[in-house]
Parts: C-alpha cells; structure tokens; sequence
C-alpha cells in the first residue's frame, strides 16, 4: 500500500493519482451560491473490499473502487514546527538544570536525547501525515488515519450535527485547516486535519449540504 | 379511562347527561345540557390548561426558598448569638439579653429571605406556546427561553423527601445536548406536575394537549426482597463482607483497635454498594405505556421517568457470575437526553429482574427484535485475552455483542441508531492481526464494541454495520417526534 505515496518535499501540494477535492477547473476560493457537485465516485456501501484472513494493512483500504483523498504534505511540516517549538524550551531548560547539576556532560547527554526524540518526531510526523486518507461515499464520509494505533472511521452524512474548520496560528502560516465533524456520539472523532484553506471550506460546505439532505433525529 | 373519542358510555334517555363531547342530537327528554352541576360533593378540580395564560410555580416554593435561606443563615452566624461566653467555656444561656441580640439580627434576614424567596418565585413564569415550552426567569432582567417541545428527550418528575411532606413535585424536561439541556420546575403542586408532564408528553407527540394521559400497563415491579438479595449477591460485595467480618475477627481476637480504621473504609464501600442502591431503586416498578416505558422508584427521593422507545440508544443485559444461578439479570440503558450525572442517575431500566423478562424489555424497546435470537460469532482466541474473547452478532435491525468472562454483558444497538462505525487497531493487535469495531452510541454507560476481531473480518463488520445503518435509517423516519 505505501509504495504509491509520493516521496516527501514533492512540490505539488497534493500527491499525484489521489482524486482532487476541488473540481477541475473550479477557482481556489470558496465561492457562495450553489455547491460544485462532488466529483467523487460515489459507490455504496459495499461488501468488504477485503477478503477474510486478509493482511493488517488491507483492513485500512480504501473502499472498493475508491482511493484515498489525501491531505497536504504541509501536514507533515505543520507536525515538525510543533515538535521543534516543543523542542526548543525542553532543551534550554533541561541543559541549564543538567549542566548546572551535573556538568557540561550532563546538558551534552540531554542535547543528544532531545536531538534523538525531535528526529523521531520528524520521521513519524511522515508517518503519520501518510496514514491519514479520507472517501466520500454516496451516503457516509470514510476517515482513516493513526500509525500506532489505526482508525477507520465510518460517519452517515445524517448523523453530522455540525461541521467545522479551524486553523491555528501555525496552520494558518502554512495554509493549511482542519475539518472536523460532530456527531451525537463523543467516540467519533472524524477530523481531516491539513487540507489547503480553500479545499476545507469547499468541503465543509459539501459536508454540511450532504447532512442537511439526509439529516435525521437522534 | 376510556377511549377519548367516540360516544361516552350510558349515552340515551335515562340515563345522566353526557359529560363527554357534546357531539350529536340532543336525545328527547335528555335535560337541558348546560346545567347546573350536581350540588353534592365538592366540585373536582378543573384541568389545568398550559396553554392558557400564564403559570407559576407553586407558592410553596416561596417558603422553601426563604426557609432555607433562613437555615443557610442561623448555620453560619445566627447560632453563635445565643451563645454567652462563660467563665468555664461557652453555654446556651437564653438570657433575654442573647435572644434580644438573636432577634435583631435575625429578623431583618428572615424578611430579606421572604422578599427573595417571593421574587425569586414570581419572576419564574411559563406557559405552551404552541410547539414550544416558553419558559420566562427574571422581572428586572427578562430571559425568555423557548423549548421546542419535538426536541424534548424526556420528562421526569422527581419528589425528593422534604417536598414529599408538602405534597410538591419537580418537573424535569430534558434535551438532547449540553449540561445546560435541561430545564426544571422547581416545584410545582404535585397534580400540576403531573398534568405537566402529561400535557408535554402529549404534544411532544404531537397530540392535542388536552389528551388525556395515555394510559398505562403494569410490567415488572422489583420486590424489596429480590432487590436487596441481588446487591448482597456480588462477588466485591461479598469480597468486602468477607473482608469486614475478618477484620472485625482479628481486632477482637487480638484486641487491636486499630483494625477498626482499616474497617471503617470498607463499611463505607459496602454502604455505598448496597444501601445506595437500594435507596435509589426501592419500590421499582415499571409500567408500559403508548408514550413509552414508565419508570417509578426510590424509598426517600421518588422518581417518575418515562422512557420513550425512540429515544433509547443502546441497552446492555448484565448477569453477574452469582446471579446466574437464580437467572437474574440487570438492564442497563443510554438515552440521549441525560448528561452527566443525571446519566448514571438515570441509567438502569430494570436494576434486578428475571433473564427473560429483561430481553423481553429488550424487545419492547427496539421493536421487532429479539436480541437473544441474534447468532453470535466468537473472537479467535489469542494471548491478548486468554480466556477467550466476546462474540457479536447482527441482524437486520440490531448489533449485539457479548462480553465478560465472569459478569456476562450484552450490549445490544439498533443500526437505526448508530452514530458511526469505527475500526481501530493498537500495535499489539495489528501484531496478531486482530481489530475492534465501535458502534458509537451517545455518551452514556452502553458503548458497544466488538472486540478482538480478525482484521479482515472486522472491516468486514464495519461494511456491513455501515450498510444495514443505512438502510434502517431509511426505513426509520419516525423519530422526528417523541415515540410516534
């Protein structure tokens, strides 16, 4: 499953081959009016495009006859800035304590323990912005992502109570936002973080359109 | 109580004037119908009608409000005044010098604690408005809430024991959403409260307000007996028993005071194991009704609940190790109004009962279902759970998954009322090529999950889980209004 992602630091914003969210030809910027119609394939819910006794990685494709919408790459970089401003406290802190307690030796030890961590960080944040994906169905929104520990996440458009986009300051400097979905139930947690601004009020609008043609009760 | 409509019953010549709806010709040698009423007896009450005027609480609430204020005060400051200090510490001399004192201090705070109570009291009015519950706080500061009365998830009428002796009521209309969802009548006669929640309930349905209550069925009533037999009946509880009564043992055996610190916790524990509940659920009784499933309990505070079956969102069928043998179960429930505490207060739809009458309960509360019939499938056995692992099953209608090696749980949910369908998968079970599959519910005590499943089975699950929601949704477009 992972050979067809890309590799990292390619320009293009969005992986090549992954279905694009805005539709060909559409303008950048959130418009009102009526909604562009959603340019995924929308199949129903089907059998499971898994077979039993399938491999652990399988369980997380996408639906059959789909692929995942994937989110920016900025994700990746959105989750190394947050690691290194994490980082960079830690470090000086931690140096100051241990060099004063223990020696130079000491801060040199904690210096290289934190330069492990940040690199880990760094290959996980990879990780992780390559597990998320999501799939428009014809009657629920498909959310996958976690590397520890995997999620797929199967949310009725008629369930959606509200949809929102939030952007911190770190992502509002990359340009990036996060879609999240609420329903009744507090487990589903359904939230697309890293899409490009305009892709995430586009789909909001989508979103929230879809939940208001099949909204039901509780 | 009769149906509501058709012709009243002894309706013709010789018999007394129709007290129903004045439909129809006037039968010869019927009295004139406008009457005066029969002079004997003290005239019934009339029906209080919410959508007419304006209401308040009752009065009495004035006096409860100033009383405790009253108390609140004489706790904190007002005691202390009729306390002179002596030459051997303090005493209660009722000089007249110390009551003079108490007088003055108290009696300016006794009329600011009426005034408030009073206003407190006026300035909470409510009425129906059509499809909403208006409800109106403040004279100074006006706050005008408007419920629409499709929205509301139940009505409960709770009597604690103070307003018991006054013969009050609290009426509770909860929402779906927030802490805040819940609106309270604080207090209100108790006929009134009655007529309240009969009148919400109603037109919740969408019914004309001055239906009379639906009427109800008796179900299942919990005898004190069985109730107090199942909570000693739990391995903790016996555990603790077991516990208490050895350290009481030892400290006499070996005259050990100390012992009693260590006993004292576990007293505590079981009181609040065994006496809680059974304070909390005393006098069990449920009833069934067309507007839902009636629940009344409690020794001190008594609760009326109605539960409708549209709002109920998972169940779970509990059977601890011990009560197998005399085939007791317990059912447990998640409904979408409550919040918070007032979820675990709320929770349990049968605290005790016999196996089959609590899945039948099941049943009547996902129609059409029979959750034991359900066939279930077991986990694989593997080291994550070496006692084996839960089964789940599904039908059309309904998810149901089995748990516990020691304490049987059964949680069962409608597709209808799924909120979404998750697969997860820690490390340890990617591992073992193992995941679990969420059906989430709302918040509340029933999660249900079937844990431990092979992975490509699971996703499996998830599709199919997916597509029977969607299809009983579809088929489900009644819950737009209260149990119709």
């Amino acid at each position: 499953m992972n050979e067809s992602y890309p590799t990292a630091g390619e320009p293009q914003d969005m992986p090549p081959g992954s279905p694009r969210i805005l539709p060909h030809g559409a303008p950048p910027v959130p418009q009102r009016g009526p909604l562009p119609p959603a340019p995924m394939s929308s199949g129903p819910s089907g059998p499971s495009p898994v077979p039993l006794g399938g491999r652990a990685e399988q369980a997380f494709d996408p639906p059959s006859g789909m692929t995942w919408a994937r989110v920016s790459p900025r994700l990746t970089w959105h989750r190394r800035i947050a690691v290194l401003l994490w980082a960079l406290p830690l470090t000086i802190a931690g140096a100051f304590v241990l060099s004063r307690m223990i020696g130079l030796l000491g801060g040199l030890i904690w210096l290289a323990a934190i330069i492990v961590a940040c690199a880990m960080g760094w290959i996980v944040a990879e990780l992780v912005y390559r597990s998320w994906g999501f799939a428009e169905r014809a009657d629920d929104l498909l959310v996958t992502h976690g590397f520890f520990i995997k999620h797929l996440v199967v949310v009725p458009y008629g369930r959606m109570q509200y949809v929102d986009v939030t952007a911190g300051l770190l992502e509002q400097w990359l340009g990036v936002a996060t879609v999240r979905l609420h329903t009744a139930a507090a487990a589903t947690d359904a939230r697309i973080p890293g899409l490009p601004a305009s892709d995430a009020a586009v789909l909001r609008d989508r979103l929230a359109q879809k939940g208001e043609s099949r909204s039901i009760g509780l | 109580m009769g149906p509501p409509y058709g012709p009243p019953p002894g309706y013709g010549p010789g018999h007394d004037p129709p007290q129903g709806p004045p439909y129809g010709p006037v039968p010869y040698g019927a009295p004139p119908r406008y009457g005066a009423p029969p002079p004997y007896g003290p005239p019934p009450k009339p029906p209080v009608h919410f959508s007419v005027g304006v209401h308040r609480l009752h009065v009495a609430t004035a006096v409860i409000n100033a009383l405790s204020v009253v108390v609140i005060m004489f706790v904190v400051g007002g005691y202390s005044l009729l306390i002179t200090q002596t030459a051997d510490g303090v005493a209660l001399l009722l000089t007249p010098q110390s009551l003079a004192r108490f007088v003055l201090v108290m009696l300016p705070v006794t009329a600011v604690a009426a005034l408030v109570g009073f206003w407190t009291w006026w300035s909470v009015k409510f009425r129906i408005d059509g499809d909403d519950l208006v409800v109106e706080t403040g004279i100074m500061r006006r706050r005008n809430r408007r419920i629409p009365l499709s929205r509301v998830q139940a009505v409960d009428v709770v009597r604690p024991l103070v307003t018991r002796i006054f013969g009050l009521a609290e009426v509770r209309v909860e929402l779906a959403g927030g802490d805040q969802a819940e609106t309270k009548f604080r207090y209100l006669g108790r006929s009134m409260g009655e007529q309240l929640r009969a009148e919400l309930l109603a037109r919740a349905a969408g019914l004309p307000g001055h239906t009379p209550e639906a009427p109800e069925r008796p179900y299942w009533r919990v005898g004190f007996g069985s109730l107090f037999g199942s909570q000693l009946l739990k391995l903790p509880v016996i555990g603790a028993l077991t516990l208490f009564v050895a350290l009481l043992a030892f400290g006499v055996v070996y005259r050990e005071p100390g012992v009693l610190a260590a006993a004292l916790p576990v007293l505590l524990g079981l009181a609040r194991g065994v006496i809680a509940p059974l304070l909390m659920h005393g006098g069990f009784k449920a009833a069934l009704s067309p507007d839902g499933l009636r629940l009344r309990y409690g020794l001190f505070e008594t609760r009326m609940q109605t539960v409708p079956p549209g709002r109920v969102q998972a169940v779970r069928v509990i059977e601890p190790l011990l009560w197998r043998g005399y085939g007791w179960a317990r059912l447990d429930v998640t409904v979408a109004g409550y919040v918070g505490e007032r979820q675990v207060l709320s929770s349990v739809l049968l605290p005790v009962a016999p196996r089959h009458i609590a899945f039948q309960l099941v049943g009547l509360v996902f129609p059409g279902t029979n959750a034991e019939a359900v066939p279930l499938l077991p986990a694989p056995r593997s080291w994550l759970a070496p006692f084996g692992n839960g089964a789940a099953g599904t039908d059309d209608a309904i998810f149901v998954t089995r748990r516990g090696r020691m304490c049987h749980r059964l949680d069962v949910i409608a597709h209808a009322r799924a909120q979404s369908v998750r697969l997860t998968a820690g490390p340890l079970q990617r591992l073992l090529n193992l995941g679990t599959v969420h059906v989430d519910a709302p918040p509340g005590p029933v999660q249900v999950a079937a844990e431990n499943r092979e992975l490509g089975e699971a996703r499996a699950i998830v599709e199919s889980a997916a597509g029977r929601a969607h299809r009983a949704r579809a088929a489900d477009q009644r819950t737009d209004r209260w149990a119709t």
